[in-house]
């Protein structure tokens, strides 16, 4: 398949606008300033283009949403806060091709009717912060941000807001608050951000993948771009590919592709040939899925319907050595530290599993503790602020749901049966 | 249905054996020797107050004692539970702050008092401790001759208790009488025993 | 949608049909329904922030349960509240809270009314699961201000702290710390607290987080017997209950739904109480008599047998009583009746600070015999203009009221005041005007008023002393800048609606009323709909004038025959020696008098001084006969606030040894002067009341409604002040004083009374004089440090606090410190007194 959203990484100085020019880029920016607003946010729904985030929201449908009052301020805020384990596809993009993310996120906030963006790029990303302030800048010097963009009357100031650190802040109101200057906690929806977002004023938030994708909608149009993949959810999409395998790293492909060819084909089997065990299909939010469910074609319907997600696409694979005890308490280790402690459930709830689970795992679990933790997903589940405590439930579920016996094995025994 | 059956006992005249006997007094000697056995065998009643004391079994809930952990400090934290589970309102409990390690929290009893003069001795302040601070010890004489002497204060159910808590019971030990103007203690021996048959 | 139209919402709560406002909140909808949810962090007078889950609902057709606490209702809408899913919910987040939480119930001030322990005993699982090691923040308490203690191991975050603190008190103290179940809501890094100190995240704590420090283990809720009162500290008039244990006042509380101010009281309120434990040497406990200068105790009979003989001996034309506008309503009518009735004298105040020509017109500038107006129904308005006072500091809960009313519903806040206050960070637009130029500034406002709307306002006659004047120099004269004083306007102009909340300056500085009446005529000339809310210090001042305490007029503002004089007067008489007699119920001259000497001077000259009050004041040590009177929790009676809310006080305690309750002293003055004058109970004067005060016609004395009764309308109209003659205060030029004095009541102190509580002293350790930021650049001072303060004739050092946003001229010394009394300063008739700094 022709590498769209990876089709200047690997050239050299990609990162630079020259080469990113050479390439043709910026093109579809000023076909975008030559239409009509309301026809690009036509074309982006057209496109079918779901949000790359996590949710797999509708982008148009989202952008349909802005109030059209050309008075009213609105923003457009990029979540670059990639903090998922096994997520590293919009990195890639930010450090390698910035002005991709650049022109999409100029051509949005033209659709939009927003004159200021902001990038909430995750705080571990020093170089990637460094490389997107250089190729802002570069913007500025070519007349593709700032004032008056290419005659067309319109304006655009993006700004970089690094993060601190915290997982919860890829959640879009805690991005806002984060951007605000508050607490990185969820807001209360509704209001919903494309009403009362950022500063209480009309906002979009999309990924950086999504956003990347919107250059190439506008300078092919919606249907090549539909034509890609299924038909419900079309288009190009990275998929990280990391774990046990022999090659792992970031593979474009289409929507869809069977998570066999992924796992097999592109990134070149197991390591040492063993057998695989489980594969986490979108980060470590998804339940994961076992070998006999690895037919499965990777996109957001065909994996809801299998009780997972395709989340952000993170492939994690996992071999017959890991123990499910040791990587159930990893994740969830990963979703108690980073529960941002609004809510009773998630906080208090996903504690107390980390500790359950690390008993199991150092060998002094109790009987009784699987149902325990059973119980206690139970507990969380559904009554969460927003779908961090969820994504811990779901997570640990699919571990239990398929790997019962590992955990049992560890109460009663107190070792691990791999 | 059971007849009353009276039985009526004919008496012999009195014979010669019969006479014999009562020249040697010998229904007399056989019940001096009865006296003469009790005189010689253990005896079944102790004798308390004056040398020996019943020591009751732990069960027992005699006067009150408040008490401490390991490391010396006061167990009870005034939390006043006891206070609301009395059914006598005998207890007063004032607490106050004392952060200097006196008790086991830095919330300890500025006041604790009981009316032993008003208590039933039924245990609910016990059952009412969170820190098992209050117990009923093992102590019963509680006769006093002026009604003040009564009201038991910190300071005087916090000394140790005659009986220690862990001490079996259930037995009776030596024991002293002493006479003080609060009243009258029998102070017992716990280590010199008496075994009673 | 009819309903949409209707502004009404139906929907079922448990199969049960209910109809509520439209934005009505779920939760509030159930409650009405009669269905109770459980709820941490859901407060009515804060933001919702849905965090706790413990109020979640099942609505028909939701998969997931729903907070109802942030919900609002849906037309149609199926809600249940006790479902198997809702109950196993509530469970679960109760396991969940419980899991981290210290259960240390048995040592926590809380245990017995903890909103937790209810929870688990009503809702919880009986049965614990967690068996893991416990996160705990710190080992021991630690102090966050004089009277907060904070354990963190107990809290549920429930956040209710943080945000009390930033939107209902305005300071924003408080944040959280940590992340996750690390996470822990207290100060900057645990540092100690410089803020108002009102305990309010104590009161909306629901577990034994925060805790009042002067009650830590000091009692459990059952020992405790309360009654309700009304806090003596200022006129908003805060419903609370004093409580006590042994005979000592431990605490006290205001509770939600108790009244007006539901859980809302300030640092006096809320922990001033202490004064009814000062009994000791401070406390009067028996009539005193001056022999050769010294105090010597003597019994009732021989003390009311001397008075009846001064008192019948003198001429009524010089004799004269001053009653504390602290006393009840009860004590305040009988004091009138006394010295007009059984007197015959017609001089009586019921203050020592202003003047009564002043008073007057005030009262009918700003409405007071028109009825009560309600703090709320005064925050309907679109736009309100706060003015005259420090309201932050003076009456701290009607600025609580103000600001989170306003912040919640969008309102526009104006204020005008001389110095910076906390309301500014709430305000739309705030400026600072003069000491004693309020009178510009109205007129100001008048003028650009009529400039814009010249023939809607031609009728009113009074602007006719405005011509010739222009905006630009009525501007400089207050020293607002134009642009502002024009915005100011603007925002008045385009609103419907307007409430102005009043402050005493107006009193203070004898200026301003005209304007402030002037200004009054102009909006409403426009067709606005406007409410005035006086903002008054002492907490029944209102009532004191309703009660007719003043010499130029009685009970209901009926016309006196022939005025008599004020306090003022009756000081310029006895300086003369024309004062046979004096009677003074609780009120303190010589501190409080705006001229300390002359004050003293005076009343030394008087005949006969008689003082009542609770213990020895500077002004019951020049008394040749003191009687001991009783605090406000010993007695029963009637408190009238600011608002014209009657609130009943009731009985507390008894007073200390041959003290008794100040109505009884009235009454036994009275009777033993004229046979059968009254029987004295609180409940037969207050009927009395009824009857001779049309505005109280219909008041209830005890009982009724939690939040009081309102005054009406009186049915008599105030007469001969609608034009009273200012003179405009000189704030000429003084190169050796540069700075202009102000004065007022400190955030923790009111008057004097409540220099007598420990605690609120420990708040405020020594004398404070408030300085602008730009007044400590140029002395080279920062906060803490000692200056000297020297005026025309007094000087003395005090602690430097320095305000931003203060204007540079401007400096302020609480009236309140007897030793550096601000009074001090002032000589009479001069009202900016003005002083120098040294450092």
């Amino acid at each position: 398949m022709e590498k769209v959203l990876l089709k200047n990484v690997g050239k050299p100085d990609s990162h630079r606008i020259d080469t990113y020019l050479a390439g043709g880029g910026y093109e579809a920016l000023k076909k975008a300033l030559r239409m009509d607003t309301e026809d690009i946010i036509q074309m982006v729904k057209d496109s079918g283009l779901m949000g790359r985030g996590g949710a797999g929201f509708p982008t148009g449908l989202k952008w349909s949403f802005i109030p059209k009052d050309p008075t009213l301020q609105k923003y457009l805020c990029c979540n670059a806060d990639e903090g998922e384990p096994g997520t590293f596809k919009d990195r890639s993009i930010i450090e390698h091709d910035p002005h991709l993310l650049l022109e999409g996120m100029a051509i949005s906030c033209y659709a939009i009717g927003a004159d200021t963006a902001y990038i909430y790029i995750r705080g571990e990303f020093a170089f990637g912060a460094r490389r997107l302030e250089e190729a802002i800048a570069e913007a500025y010097q070519k007349g593709y941000l700032g004032k008056d963009i290419l005659g067309s009357g319109f304006s655009l100031n993006i700004h970089v807001h690094r993060g601190f650190g915290a997982y919860i802040c890829g959640e879009e109101t805690a991005l806002l608050e984060s951007i605000e200057g508050c607490r990185g906690q969820p807001r209360k929806k509704p209001p919903f951000p494309a009403l009362s977002g950022l500063y209480g004023k009309p906002t979009v938030i999309n990924n950086v993948e999504t956003l990347a994708c919107v250059p190439t909608i506008i300078s092919r149009g919606a249907e090549w771009f539909a034509s890609i993949g299924p038909e419900k959810s079309p288009g190009p999409k990275i998929f990280g590919v990391s774990g046990h395998v022999n090659r792992p790293g970031l593979y474009e492909l289409p929507m869809g592709t069977p998570l066999r060819e992924i796992v097999y084909e592109h990134a070149g089997g197991i390591r040492n040939g063993r057998r695989l065990k489980a594969v986490i299909p979108g980060g470590v939010s998804a339940p994961l899925l076992t070998e006999e469910q690895i037919d499965i074609s990777m996109d957001f319907d065909t994996l809801a319907h299998e009780g997972s997600m395709l989340g952000s696409g993170g492939v994690i694979v996992m071999d017959d050595t890991t123990c499910m005890v040791k990587a159930a308490y990893i994740i969830n280790r990963f979703f108690s530290h980073e529960s941002c402690g609004k809510c009773t459930p998630c906080r208090e709830g996903t504690t107390w599993m980390t500790s359950i689970l690390k008993r199991l795992e150092y060998g002094e679990g109790r009987p009784g503790d699987v149902e325990l933790l059973e119980g206690l997903c139970g507990n969380i589940f559904g009554r969460t602020f927003c779908p961090l405590g969820d994504g811990a439930v779901m997570a640990l579920r699919g571990a239990l749901r398929n790997f019962r016996q590992e955990f049992v094995y560890h109460a009663e025994n107190g070792r691990c049966m791999v | 249905m059971n007849e009353k059956k009276v039985k009526i006992v004919k008496r012999d005249t009195p014979g010669a054996l019969d006479l014999a006997k009562k020249t040697v007094f010998l229904d007399f000697i056989k019940g001096l020797s009865i006296t003469l056995r009790y005189n010689l065998s253990r005896s079944i009643t102790i004798r308390y107050p004056d040398e020996e004391k019943w020591i009751p079994y732990p069960r027992f809930r005699g006067a009150h004692t408040l008490n401490r952990d390991e490391e010396g400090r006061e167990l009870c934290v005034a939390c006043e539970l006891c206070v609301k589970a009395c059914p006598t309102n005998c207890i007063t409990v004032v607490p106050m702050e004392d952060d200097t390690g006196k008790g086991i929290a830095d919330r300890v009893a500025k006041v604790w008092e009981v009316d032993l003069a008003r208590c039933f001795f039924c245990g609910y302040c016990e059952d009412a401790c969170p820190t098992t601070a209050v117990r009923l010890g093992r102590d019963y004489e509680l006769a006093c001759f002026e009604l003040d002497k009564a009201r038991k204060t910190k300071e005087e159910l916090l000394k140790p208790q005659s009986v220690p808590e862990d001490f079996e019971g259930g037995i009776i030990v030596q024991a002293k009488l002493q006479r003080t103007k609060s009243g009258i203690k029998v102070k017992p021996n716990l280590w010199k025993k008496k075994e009673k048959k | 949608m009819g309903d949409r139209e209707t502004g009404v919402v139906t929907l079922k709560v448990n199969g049960k049909e209910i109809t509520v406002r439209e934005g009505t909140l779920i939760l509030d909808a159930a409650r009405e329904a009669g269905c109770h949810i459980p709820t941490f962090c859901y407060q009515a007078t804060l933001s919702g922030v849905g965090s706790c889950r413990m109020c979640l609902v099942e609505i028909e057709g939701q998969r997931k349960l729903q907070p109802s606490c942030v919900t609002p209702v849906m037309s149609g809408m199926e809600v249940k509240t006790e479902s198997e899913s809702v109950i196993s919910a509530r469970q679960a987040m109760l396991e969940f809270l419980l899991s981290n939480h210290a259960l240390d119930c048995p040592v926590c001030d809380k245990g017995g009314e903890c909103e937790l322990q209810n929870m688990v005993y009503t809702y919880g699982p009986r049965k614990g699961r967690y068996a893991e090691v416990k996160i705990r923040h710190h080992e021991k308490d630690y102090v966050l201000s004089p009277v907060i203690v904070k354990n963190s191991n107990r809290c549920v975050q429930c956040m209710r702290c943080v945000r009390v603190c930033g939107e209902v008190v305005g300071r924003g103290v408080l944040g959280a710390i940590g992340r996750g179940a690390h996470q822990e809501e207290t100060s900057f890094l645990r540092s100690y607290l410089d803020c108002d100190h009102d305990g309010m995240c104590i009161e909306v704590c629901p577990v034994g987080c925060f805790m009042r420090r002067p009650y830590r283990y000091r009692a459990r809720p059952w020992d405790l017997r309360g009654s309700r009162t009304v806090c003596p500290y200022c006129a908003t008039g805060c419903r609370m209950t004093i409580e006590e244990r042994d005979g000592e006042v431990v605490r006290s509380i205001a509770r939600e739904g108790e009244g007006f101010n539901d859980k809302m009281l300030c640092a006096r309120g809320r922990f001033g109480y202490d004064i009814l434990n000062s009994g000791g040497e401070e406390r009067l406990t028996t009539p005193l008599i001056k022999k050769n200068g010294m105090f010597e105790p003597v019994s009732w009979e021989k003390a009311l047998s001397i008075i009846r003989e001064q008192f019948t001996k003198a001429d009524p034309r010089r004799l004269g009583g001053i009653a504390s506008a602290a006393l009840t309503n009860e004590e305040l009518y009988l004091f009138q009746r006394l010295v007009r009735e059984v007197l015959g004298s017609g001089n009586i105040d019921s203050t020592s600070r202003w003047d009564a020509a002043t008073t007057g017109a005030f009262i009918f500038a700003t409405g007071i015999t028109g009825g009560g107006v309600s703090i709320y129904d005064c925050m309907e308005a679109e736009t309100v203009f706060v003015v005259g006072g420090q309201v932050s500091e003076e009456n701290p809960v009607t600025d609580y009221i103000i600001r989170y009313v306003s912040d919640s519903s969008r309102k526009s806040v104006l204020v005008a005041s001389t110095r910076a206050m906390k309301l500014d960070t709430s305000a739309e637009l705030s400026l600072r005007h003069l000491p004693g130029r309020l009178g510009a500034l109205f007129n100001g406002l008048v003028l650009t008023l009529y400039e814009d709307n010249q023939e809607r306002l031609e009728g009113i006659k009074e602007i006719g002393v405005l011509k010739g004047r222009t905006v630009t120099d009525l501007a400089a004269e207050c020293g607002v800048s134009e642009a502002d004083l024009r915005a100011l306007c603007a925002r008045l102009e385009s609103s419907g609606s307007i409430s102005m909340v009043v402050g005493t300056d107006l009193l203070r500085f004898r200026e301003g009323i005209s304007g402030l009446r002037l200004l009054g005529d102009a909006l409403r000339a426009l067709g606005k709909v406007l409410k005035i809310l006086p903002v008054l210090d002492r907490c029944n001042q209102r009532g004191a004038w309703d009660m007719g305490v003043h010499p130029l007029f009685g009970p209901d503002y009926r016309k006196v025959e022939r005025a008599g004089l004020g306090c003022d007067g009756m000081l310029d008489q006895a300086m003369d020696g024309a004062m046979d007699a004096l009677y003074v119920v609780g009120e303190d001259v010589v501190n409080m008098y705006p001229d300390r000497t002359f004050a003293e001077e005076a009343l030394s000259r008087v005949g006969f001084l008689v003082v009542q009050d609770v213990s020895l004041t500077d002004t019951a040590r020049m008394a040749h006969l003191v009687l001991p009177g009783a605090y406000p929790g010993e007695k029963e009676g009637t408190f009238t606030n600011q608002e014209g809310r009657v609130q009943h006080i009731s009985r507390l305690l008894e007073p200390p040894g041959q003290a008794r309750v100040d109505l009884e002293i009235i009454e036994a003055v009275g009777s033993s002067i004229v046979h059968g004058f009254s029987d004295g109970t609180p409940q037969t004067v207050f009927d009395e009341i009824r009857r001779e005060v049309s505005m109280y016609r219909d008041a209830a004395f005890s009982g009724g409604s939690p939040d009081g009764w309102l005054v009406k309308k009186s049915a008599r109209r105030l007469e001969g002040f609608e034009l009273i003659e200012e003179k405009k205060v000189s704030l000429d030029a003084d190169p050796e004083h540069p700075y202009f004095l102000v004065t007022g009541n400190h955030i923790f102190l009111s008057g004097s009374l409540s220099r007598r509580s420990g605690i609120l002293n420990e708040l405020v350790r020594e004398a404070v004089v408030e300085i602008s930021e730009e007044a400590a650049g140029e002395l080279g001072v920062i906060d803490g440090q000692t200056v000297s303060v020297s005026g025309r004739g007094f000087d003395a050092t005090y602690s430097v606090r320095i305000r931003k946003g203060t204007p540079r001229e401007v400096v302020f010394i609480a009236e309140n410190f007897e030793d550096k009394a601000a009074n001090r300063f002032y000589k009479r008739g001069d009202v900016v007194p003005r002083v120098k700094i040294t450092a």
